[in-house]
């Protein structure tokens, strides 16, 4: 192995300038190649961090407005949710399927304030399940829980960055103090997590202290729910369908009217990312292959030329007995040696650009209104990419060596001697 | 049976219209021997030269080599041939010019497999026997004529062939080297035994050799024992 090494470096110092320059295309092809994957990666990890807290396994449905006149109805018209709608999601029909089914009502405009503070907020009545169903992270204290469903405690939980506001030094300290909202005051059992720049309003307290309060009829805006025993993505979008159908009955929306209700489903959402993901990532490695295979062209191009020149040198091997084999593994060890290492120099520079751009352009968020979101989240390529591409070097570095080594390895040593 | 036996050899080259090179050729060397093959450009020595070399195969006859039938051989038992049983000493010398005097010599060990430790002695002691020492890690463009010759016929001998080939070793030298080159090769015969086949169209270095094979027109002519070097009048090279 050493000596063949010893091969290499002597005959790539013969040509410095040619290797250098065969080279900078593997480099670049490689270096694009990672710093695509990087960006990609950036951009899922955003995506998936800014979907993260839609993202569950639980289904929720919305009314909406509905797009198409049917059974004597306009369209445009509101969907409300109400009673029946929840009794038929805990009905018979489903219920080896669905299980933990909440409802969420609608929401109440209040100002929130404490000792002279203020901050607006709506208040809106959940179940404890709502904290899985709508991954809220507690930031301080707890979330609601079934006593005080029970009991109608006028407690909440609210975010904090309504927290900051009321006591902006030290906004834990708000857990168990009462907040004025309205002309009713509420104690503060918990504060749930809320990113710098996220202005949400919701208060959550308890479903049916709103009832009892602010809305006593039986509508809800949310049905909330998760789904068990569905394995595949068929038999999601095949029970989504069956239940949307059920529920589009009941409100006389046409049967291919895809606005009147709104279901959403973490578990077919997922998957639909994941697949969509896969996609993007197969396109980059596609596109990465392809400035690549204009590398590798490049070194194979590179190698005819220089086994052109050095047939004669391969004919006093021959004749000195080296066999085919030996000029074989020689040609394609040069070319790998030369993929490789200018391979390396180009995803070293292809991390570090991802690391730049991770610190610079990662860092700055982009302001969709509510919330900033930020467009490249930690964009870089991990060990196994950084493997995959060793393993697409020794192959491109193989394949390019091939058809140069061959040619090498046929030549007749009488032929390859009387060259010049 | 003699180290080298051929039999009725033919060869045609067939470049657009044929050329028929070796017309039947049957020869003999026997092991020991100082023998050189003499003839005009085109008389078929050279590739006479290159099928006792197994760099070149042949149509017709047979080609013994130390007992063995040198036919129909696959590139790779060719090379293994080549590189146990024949070295090599060219006109141009035919050194690698990016790898040093050492490295040159060491060379075809390293198609052996010899450890390098082990290639480099022996290298470096050939070397010596050709008064090279101080030049070992020289590259061939650093050196003179004769002694590229020398680095040249240290990498002949290194594997201790049975035969050493020279295709016309005196060609680029002056006079001067050309005599202190054939001077080694004799001396490599007489001392080591080892058997030297010289292709030559000077008379003179035929004329030292022990044996001067004509060839003509692609057959052999006579066969001159030249025991006491007067072949040529005991003319000196050149």
């Amino acid at each position: 192995m050493r000596e063949l090494f010893h091969e290499i470096a002597s005959s790539l110092r013969q040509n410095k300038l040619r290797t250098v320059l065969t080279g900078f295309a593997v480099s670049w092809g490689i270096f694009l190649l990672i710093a695509l994957l990087g960006a990609g990666n950036g951009l899922m990890n955003s995506f998936m961090g800014n979907m993260d807290q839609f993202v569950s396994r639980s289904i929720t449905v919305q009314g909406w407005r509905t797009s198409k006149p049917y059974a004597g109805y306009k369209e445009n018209r509101s969907i409300q949710l109400d009673g029946k709608d929840v009794a038929l999601t805990e009905g018979p029909q489903w219920k080896n399927t669905i299980t933990g089914v909440t409802a969420g009502t609608g929401s109440f405009s209040a100002t929130l304030s404490l000792d002279g503070k203020v901050v607006n907020g709506w208040l809106r009545g959940v179940s404890p399940e709502h904290q899985e169903y709508g991954k809220i992270q507690m930031a301080a204290g707890r979330f609601l829980s079934p006593a005080d469903l029970q009991e109608q405690r006028k407690v909440m939980v609210l975010s904090l960055s309504q927290a900051r506001e009321l006591l902006p030094n030290s906004p834990d300290a708000l857990v168990g103090r009462w907040v004025t909202a309205g002309a009713l005051a509420y104690r503060v059992i918990g504060i749930y997590h809320t990113d710098e720049g996220d202005f949400r309003r919701t208060c959550f307290i308890p479903y049916t202290t709103y009832k009892g309060i602010y809305d006593p009829s039986d509508k809800v805006s949310s049905i909330s729910f998760t789904v068990d025993g569905l394995h595949s993505l068929k038999e999601h979008e095949d029970f989504q369908e069956a239940y949307g159908d059920a529920i589009k009955r009941l409100h006389s929306i046409a049967p291919d009217d895809r606005m009147g209700i709104w279901i959403s489903n973490g578990y077919t959402r997922n998957m639909q990312m994941s697949k969509a993901e896969g996609i993007i990532r197969i396109a980059l490695w596609i596109l990465g292959i392809l400035t690549l295979i204009s590398g590798i062209v490049g070194v194979s191009n590179i190698m005819l030329i220089t086994v052109k020149e050095r047939t004669h040198e391969f004919g006093i091997r021959k004749a000195i007995g080296a066999r085919p084999g030996n000029i074989l593994s020689l040609i394609i060890a040069e070319s790998v040696a030369i993929t490789a290492a200018f391979g390396y120099v180009g995803m070293f520079l292809g991390m570090v650009s991802c690391e730049i751009l991770g610190k610079t352009v990662g860092q700055k968020g982009v302001d969709i209104g509510f919330e900033t979101i930020r467009m490249l989240e930690n964009p870089s390529v991990g060990l196994d990419v950084a493997l995959e591409a060793t393993l697409l070097l020794i192959v491109a570095g193989t394949l390019a060596g091939i058809i140069p080594a061959w040619k090498a390895a046929k030549v007749k040593p009488i032929e390859a001697l009387r060259a010049e | 049976m003699a180290l080298i036996e051929l039999q009725g050899i033919n060869k045609t080259y067939d470049n657009g219209q044929p050329l028929h090179v070796l017309k039947g050729v049957n020869l003999s060397i026997e092991s020991g021997e100082f023998v050189s093959i003499m003839g005009a450009s085109g008389s078929g020595k050279s590739t006479l030269l290159n099928i006792l070399g197994i760099l070149d195969n042949y149509d017709t006859g047979t080609y013994h080599l130390d007992g063995r039938l040198i036919k129909d051989l696959t590139e790779k038992q060719a090379a293994d041939y080549r590189n146990r049983m024949i070295g090599f000493v060219f006109q141009s010398f035919n050194l690698i010019s990016f790898k040093t005097a050492v490295e040159n010599v060491e060379l075809p060990l390293y198609y052996q497999g010899v450890p390098r430790k082990k290639r480099h002695e022996l290298a470096m002691e050939y070397l010596e026997k050709m008064g090279l020492t101080p030049w070992a890690d020289h590259f061939p463009n650093e050196m003179s004529g004769g002694q590229k010759q020398r680095v040249a016929i240290a990498r002949a001998l290194i594997t201790r062939p049975r035969i050493i080939l020279a295709d016309e070793p005196t060609g680029a030298l002056d006079s001067k080297t050309s005599v202190e080159v054939m001077g080694l090769l004799k001396q490599l015969n007489h001392e080591d035994g080892i058997t030297i086949i010289v292709v030559t169209h000077e008379g003179g270095v035929a004329n030292e050799t022990d044996k001067i094979i004509h060839i003509k027109d692609g057959v052999i002519g006579n066969i001159e024992e030249n025991t006491r070097h007067e072949a040529w009048g005991g003319s000196v090279i050149k």
